[in-house]
């Protein structure tokens, strides 16, 4: 047995090395065009290639007329649209503080600050949902506490809209704070110091030399949490309002509650779109980082 | 062998094998049972029937399997259905909280046991109350109530009838909360229950077949307008909450004085400590909220279709029935003389003359849509 020919599996030469790398890709591939770009397009082919009244398949855009012309549903198209925006801009007005702490901070309680922030990514969401009404329900620990010092009650967010948009940004700060952290990896030490000798404030620091390096990554998490909570189910479920709904609890109710596939399928689509120009965001950002590298 | 031949080699079993479609079979002597009803009927089934079934009929076993709601359940009777179709194993022998004449089309296939042709031996002892097409058949039921905190509302002072309850609702804002209709059958039968009130009290207008779409929403509509009069009274001018459980769940933290819940989750949660000693119930007179008896079904084609009637006689044993009054907090399917005296006599006070009862289908599925159409988005949240 010589030694030799087992080299030839990673390839030896330049035209074998191609062909292995894609047979590397091919799997992935093959499973995202099976598992998620040919359900979409059949989700688009089903939605506007509908029997019509006297049962025959045609090109329509009924169901998608429907939507758009209902108050009902765009009501929940809106509701979702607010809670995932507003959702974005408190991720980053509450994680980016703490990802600049634990980038410059160095100790003990730092550790202790990002096991915190981390905590949540251990914790299933239908958890976090009754730990929620126990604690901001009605009558539940703040209320308690507050009654303690003879304060009046809260309003409670439960089943408001704010109860899942609370829900979520809790839900989410772990990923964003990770991804931020990693963004400030780029940002060297020696850039801060040099910025510091030149006479150069925290702020000015902060404004001048963190933030344009970190533009990319707060676009990455950014477009990662907009996915997430745009197709969010739990929290909206246990802790929304019954009406507006989310798009992710009027799906699931319209499409079992009501044996209503058409209809599911135009809000999944919709949904989809929404989600898809995040998407590219963040592909384009990945792009864009590759062609810096190369 | 070589090195290269043997990493090929293993890389093609490895593969093979991941490759293969997997196969599943039911095992013989394993019901594979699925339920639609919530935890504590699983818990009742884990704790209590599954023991005693097994030491019963040593070597068969018991797989519980939480099919998660109705329409969950009915995508494993929908596949039951393909089996028939197609001579295939439908892998379920026992379905829970199930009604025959969902998914439609199953009781025109056929794939549905007739127990009347049988021969349980306990099929003589079901309560009439319970009667219903032959492959349907119950082990027990159960009504939804009002439950109420009695601190704050003395038992002697709570509503007796429909009309009662929507002045009481009225004179306490913010006291009385019901959960989405299609969330739970508590808050569910309170909505059928304003229909009812709205439709001249009668059940009996309602059935599985004859709702009619733009002829039969009006009916549907005279009872929102009850429910969207009440929706300023209630819980945060107007919240829902999204389950049965959610709601007994309010009611144990003192945030609201009443709410319909179910009556064998009710009592359960008492005995649990859920809710405190002081939780009182109540029914209305004028007409009951809706209930029922929980309906079972056993598909012909299940691979062990014997042991599942074995199984369905053996809950309507008296030993199992008395478990279901006592551990459950439910009624029994079989008439009460075939419950134990003592059960009988300390229960007299509350066993019902009549349940009426909502049907499955067309008007269920409209009654919830529209509640969500017309009831719930009108919250005025600025008072």
């Amino acid at each position: 047995m010589s030694l030799a020919p087992a080299s030839d599996i990673v390839g030896t030469k330049k035209q074998g090395r191609g062909l292995i790398g894609l047979l590397l890709v091919a799997i992935p591939v093959i499973l995202v065009a099976w598992m998620v770009i040919y359900p979409i397009l059949s989700a688009v082919v089903t939605t506007v290639w509908q029997k019509d009244a006297s049962g025959v398949p045609g090109f329509t855009l009924k169901t998608y007329q429907f939507f758009f012309s209902d108050a009902y549903s765009l009501a929940n198209l809106w509701v979702t649209l607010w809670t995932t925006l507003l959702c974005a801009i408190i991720l980053l007005i509450v994680c980016l503080p703490i990802a600049l702490y634990l980038r410059f901070a160095k100790g003990r309680l730092a550790a202790y600050v990002q096991g915190l922030a981390i905590f949540p990514l251990f914790v299933p969401s239908i958890i976090l949902s009754y730990a929620f009404i126990r604690v901001l329900g009605p009558n539940g620990m703040v209320d308690i506490l507050l009654n303690a010092v003879h304060l009046p009650k809260i309003r409670s967010p439960y089943l408001t809209p704010w109860g899942p948009l609370i829900g979520l940004v809790w839900d989410h700060i772990p990923l964003t704070v990770l991804i931020l952290l990693a963004g400030l990896g780029a940002v060297s030490d020696a850039s801060i110091e040099a910025a510091r000798d030149v006479g150069a404030g925290r702020l000015r620091v902060l404004w001048n030399i963190i933030l344009p390096r970190l533009g990319n990554s707060i676009l990455v998490a950014v477009s990662f949490s907009v996915l997430g909570i745009f197709s969010a189910f739990t929290l909206p479920y246990v802790l929304g309002p019954a009406a507006p709904e989310m798009m992710g609890p009027f799906m699931q109710r319209t499409f079992r509650d009501l044996y209503d596939a058409p209809n599911a399928i135009t809000q999944a689509v919709i949904s989809f779109f929404f989600c898809i120009v995040f998407g590219l965001f963040y592909v384009r950002s990945v792009v864009k980082n590759q062609r810096g590298r190369g | 062998m070589k090195r290269r031949d043997f990493m090929i080699s293993a890389g093609a079993v490895a593969a093979g094998s991941v490759l293969l479609p997997k196969m599943a079979f039911a095992d013989p002597n394993r019901i594979d049972w699925y339920t639609s009803s919530d935890q504590n009927v699983i818990d009742f089934w884990t704790n209590i029937i599954k023991p005693k079934f097994e030491a019963a009929n040593p070597g068969a076993t018991l797989n519980l399997v939480d099919a998660g709601d109705g329409a969950g359940l009915q995508a494993i009777e929908a596949r039951a259905v393909a089996a028939l179709a197609s001579k295939a194993d439908p892998q379920a022998d026992f379905f829970e909280g199930s009604d025959a004449r969902l998914p439609p089309g199953a009781l025109d296939a056929g794939l549905y046991v007739d127990f009347s042709k049988e021969n349980l031996s306990n099929y003589s002892k079901l309560n009439p109350l319970a009667a219903d097409i032959p492959q349907n058949i119950t082990y027990r039921g159960s009504q939804v109530l009002l439950a109420f905190d009695t601190t704050k509302l003395p038992a002697d002072k709570a509503p007796k009838t429909f009309a009662d309850l929507v002045a009481w609702i009225k004179a306490n804002p913010g006291q009385f909360i019901y959960n989405r209709p299609d969330k739970g059958g508590s808050g569910g039968n309170f909505v059928v229950r304003a229909i009812w009130e709205a439709n001249g009290r009668d059940p009996s207008m309602f059935k599985v077949d004859n709702y009619k779409g733009a002829d039969s929403d009006p009916m549907l509509m005279k009872g929102y307008d009850i429910l969207k009069d009440i929706a300023p009274a209630l819980m945060d001018q107007g919240a829902y909450t999204s389950g049965n459980t959610q709601s007994i769940q309010l009611l144990s933290q003192g945030a609201v004085t009443m709410i319909p819940a179910w009556s064998d989750q009710t009592l359960s949660a008492i005995k649990q400590g859920v809710l405190p000693e002081t939780t009182g119930l109540v029914q209305l007179t004028d007409l009951a909220l809706a209930g029922g008896f929980t309906k079972n079904t056993v598909p012909v084609n299940g691979v062990n279709k014997a042991l599942a009637l074995k199984l369905q006689d053996f809950i309507l044993t008296e030993e199992i029935q008395s478990a279901v009054i006592t551990e459950l907090g439910g009624f029994p399917g079989v008439s009460w003389d075939y419950v134990s005296k003592e059960l009988h006599d300390k229960y007299a006070s509350v066993i019902p003359a009549t349940i009426p009862t909502w049907p499955g289908g067309d008007w269920d599925k409209n009654m919830k849509d529209g509640w969500y159409r017309n009831v719930a988005p009108n919250v005025d949240r600025t008072k």
